[in-house]
């Protein structure tokens, strides 16, 4: 029986849709990353605008806006890291009924 | 009558001035309503009452008796035809006052009628009331119809005393006619209507008799054969049995009561010897008694037959050969032999009837005698010559005597010859009597000597025959005793034959039950040995089955062995998980019915074997990256922000790296620990440690841990299957 493995060809089956759990932090990194870059250019992107349109190409309305968007993509950052301490699933674990 | 009168009523009222006519009906019917019946029905007073008016030219309803209506009225107490013609106007009235009787019979259609129309059309002016009472009270009007007669008589207005008395009549003869009429009427009516008939009998006095009265009449009438009373008697006395006064039972002796020889009657009879009696009397009439006769004798039966013509023919009787057939000609002149007297002395007391007295005085012939008239002949004979002498006995005896005498002497001499012949005829059958008696001697004779040698013979053929059966006899019983011994002899063998044969048998039944002994213990003991022989063999067939059990329990526990050792080794050296689950379907069949081993086998998690283990290297491998991240969340506090992230990120890449077995709870330390344990190979420790971490460190070395237990149940059910399965190798042993 030794002898045979090369025979077997059959892979690890690959992990499926669920993240393996020492990379969910980084997962959770990179979410909030994305989000902040995304949400801080949309802000100052907004900020341009306002401020070419209405506010006479001042620059606070830029900052303001890019303020906006960077403090919403922190604080849902800091909602996911937070909810997701506890750890979500519970394989691994058996449960015996009685 | 009320739906009728209503219309016509208020017709009248409408039409009060229209035609006369009309207005007439309902003026009749009208007025008895206002008074009491009386005048109401009194259709006849109408005519006299309206002329009245017509003078007055009061309005006057016809029949009131308003006393307007009387000043014209005096005619009906006035008889007929009376006073009222001159104080009325129209002269037909005066005929009208009709003695009340007729009044409500036929109202009678005066010639006025004409005239009555008349006052009716001056009348309307008054009427013009009148036509409402009518409505008011029809009843009365329908009342007054039907029952007034009775009252009718209204005339009370003659004040005197003469007239009191006759109206008194008068009124009573009325009452009386007007009752029957009312009576006749309402039987007639009821008879053609059912309902007035209810009506009347129950209402009426009397009325139910009268009117059942005709109809039984009419009943009567139309079935005439049913009802009438005489023809049903005839019926009855027709059929009538009557049954006689001595029919049934009775106390009387039946035979008391016989008088005749009435055939009909109960009871005995009339004997033969009555019959004789009786027959005795009349045959004389027949024949005469010559023989015996005395000359007294003859005398009174010469009377007798003189007297016979006018009474009863009575003769002697003669004791004589025919006795039997006088009596049916007895028969029928009965009622005459009861002058006669009893039984068989009559002969000589027949003179005694008194008839012969009259006759006395004439001498008569003498009837013919003979002196033996035994002989049919002569006896008819002489009863011809005798009727003769009688005949001319009744006419004139003197003429025919001479005659007579001529006539007697030569019958005589016929009858004396007669008997001469009768005397030689006699002695020429005396002569015949003895010779066939002497015939009839030899004849005698003859005979008994030929039965005398008939009966030798028979006794010499009786004595033969009796030798010759008594030897036969002789002989049979001889035979009989010769074969009785011979039987005897044979019987006496047969049982001498028997017993021996019967010793025999016993003897052989002896000799067997020896042998069958013999043999029995001679069996016995080599059975015995047979016995032990097969126990030895089960014994050896125990022992080997039991060695038998012992080589399969043993190739069953190496068999468990090799399985276990299979799937050990494929755990073992596999250098990346792989599925075993084809080693534990084994492992699980050899060790079917081992509770142990299914245990162990139930304990494994399904993923184990349906995915394979992750060998040694690998977890080290993993742990290696598992505890890099753990790291860099050792720093956090507890519900972290990303700030708090961020700086545990950054600060932990300043940390010291321990090394060895380190003391101390924190994250650092404990990841050193496990992983030189995981170093020495001591898995169930590392998963240990790991397993304390908490926070973030825990759930991102989750994967990790349960990966370990994975391997850890897989292991520990394999060390408990080879446990058992060493254990049940020993077991054997």
């Amino acid at each position: 029986m030794a002898d045979t493995p090369p025979s077997t060809p059959l892979p690890p089956a690959a992990q499926p849709s669920k993240p393996v759990s020492e990379a969910l932090l980084n997962d959770k990194w990179d979410h909030a990353i994305s989000s902040l870059l995304i949400r801080s250019t949309l802000g100052l992107s907004f900020g341009v605008v306002f401020s070419v349109l209405l506010f006479k190409r001042r620059q606070w309305p830029v900052w303001v806006g890019l303020g906006f968007g960077a403090g919403r993509a922190w604080e849902e950052a800091d909602a996911t890291f937070k909810r997701g301490v506890a750890p979500s699933g519970r394989d691994g674990l058996r449960l015996v009924r009685s | 009558m009320l739906r009728q009168v209503i219309p016509l009523a208020s017709q009248a009222g409408r039409r009060s001035i229209g035609s006369a006519t009309r207005i007439q009906r309902p003026a009749t019917r009208l007025g008895p309503r206002n008074f009491p019946r009386c005048y109401a029905d009194s259709k006849p007073s109408d005519p006299n009452t309206k002329p009245s008016i017509h003078d007055s030219n009061t309005i006057v309803l016809p029949g009131t008796q308003s006393t307007t209506a009387k000043s014209p009225q005096p005619p009906p107490p006035g008889p007929v035809l009376s006073p009222s013609p001159t104080s009325h106007p129209v002269k037909p009235f005066s005929e009208t006052p009709i003695p009340p009787q007729s009044v409500p019979l036929v109202p009678p259609i005066p010639p006025g009628g004409k005239v009555q129309t008349a006052p009716p059309a001056s009348i309307p002016p008054a009427q013009g009331v009148d036509p409402n009472p009518a409505t008011t009270s029809p009843g009365a009007s329908t009342r007054a119809t039907s029952v007034p007669p009775p009252l009718s008589p209204p005339p009370p207005s003659p004040p005197t005393s003469k007239r009191k008395s006759r109206w008194f009549r008068k009124t009573l003869q009325a009452f009386l006619i007007l009752t029957i009429l009312g009576y006749a009427g309402g039987t007639y009516y009821s008879l053609l209507s059912d309902n007035f008939h209810d009506f009347f009998t129950e209402y009426v006095p009397f009325g139910e008799d009268a009117v059942l009265y005709f109809e039984e009449r009419e009943f009567r009438k139309r079935f005439p054969r049913l009802t009438n009373p005489t023809n049903r008697p005839p019926a009855d006395t027709s059929n009538k049995i009557t049954i006689p006064s001595k029919s049934g039972v009775s106390w009387k002796i039946a035979g008391d009561e016989h008088q005749g020889s009435d055939l009909q009657t109960k009871g005995r009879h009339m004997s033969a010897l009555d019959a004789n009696k009786d027959g005795g009397t009349k045959t004389e009439h027949a024949q005469q008694t010559p023989s015996n006769a005395t000359g007294a004798e003859k005398i009174g039966v010469e009377q007798a037959k003189k007297d016979e013509p006018p009474g009863p023919k009575i003769k002697p009787i003669e004791e004589k050969p025919e006795p039997a057939t006088p009596p049916p000609p007895k028969e029928p002149e009965k009622p005459a032999p009861k002058p006669t007297q009893s039984p068989k002395k009559d002969t000589d007391r027949l003179p005694e009837v008194d008839e012969p007295s009259r006759y006395v005085p004439i001498q008569p012939i003498d009837p013919l005698k003979i002196s033996n008239a035994d002989e049919p002949l002569v006896q008819d004979l002489v009863n011809i010559v005798n009727d003769i002498i009688t005949v001319v006995n009744g006419d004139s005896p003197h003429k025919y005597a001479s005659t007579m005498g001529k006539a007697k002497s030569e019958l005589a001499k016929v009858g004396s010859r007669i008997m001469s012949l009768k005397q030689a005829e006699k002695q020429a059958a005396d002569e015949k009597i003895r010779s066939t008696q002497r015939e009839f001697d030899t004849a005698a004779r003859e005979l008994v000597r030929r039965l005398e040698e008939e009966m030798k013979d028979q006794e010499i053929k009786w004595k033969d025959d009796f030798e010759s059966e008594r030897a036969r006899i002789s002989q049979s019983y001889q035979e009989r005793l010769q074969t009785e011994i011979e039987h005897d002899r044979r019987l006496s063998e047969q049982r001498l034959r028997n017993e021996l044969l019967e010793q025999a048998v016993a003897m052989k039944k002896q000799f067997l039950s020896e042998v069958t002994d013999r043999v029995e213990t001679e069996r016995n003991g080599r059975l015995s040995k047979l016995s032990d022989l097969s126990s030895s063999v089960s014994e050896l067939e125990k022992l080997t089955a039991d060695w038998n059990s012992v080589i399969d329990a043993n190739l069953k526990t190496q068999h468990l062995q090799m399985a276990v050792e299979a799937v050990r080794s494929g755990l073992d050296t596999a250098d990346r998980p792989r599925p075993f689950i084809k080693e534990l379907a084994a492992l699980k069949e050899i060790a079917s019915d081992d509770p142990v081993v299914n245990a162990a086998i139930g304990s494994i998690n399904p993923t184990a074997y349906q995915r394979g283990v992750p060998t040694t290297a690998q977890l080290i491998d993993r742990f290696r990256r598992v505890a890099a991240e753990v790291r860099k969340a050792s720093l956090l506090p507890e519900d972290a922000g990303v700030a708090s992230h961020a700086a545990s990120f950054v600060l932990s890449k300043f940390l010291f790296k321990k090394k060895g077995m380190t003391v101390g709870d924190d994250v650092e330390s404990i990841l050193t620990r496990t992983e030189t344990l995981l170093e020495e190979g001591n898995l169930d420790e590392a998963a240990r440690e790991m397993n304390t971490l908490e926070g973030w460190a825990k759930t991102l070395s989750w994967d990790w841990l349960n990966e370990c237990r994975r391997v850890l149940e897989v292991r520990q059910a394999m060390d408990v299957i080879a446990t058992e399965a060493r254990l049940e190798g020993l077991k054997v042993d």
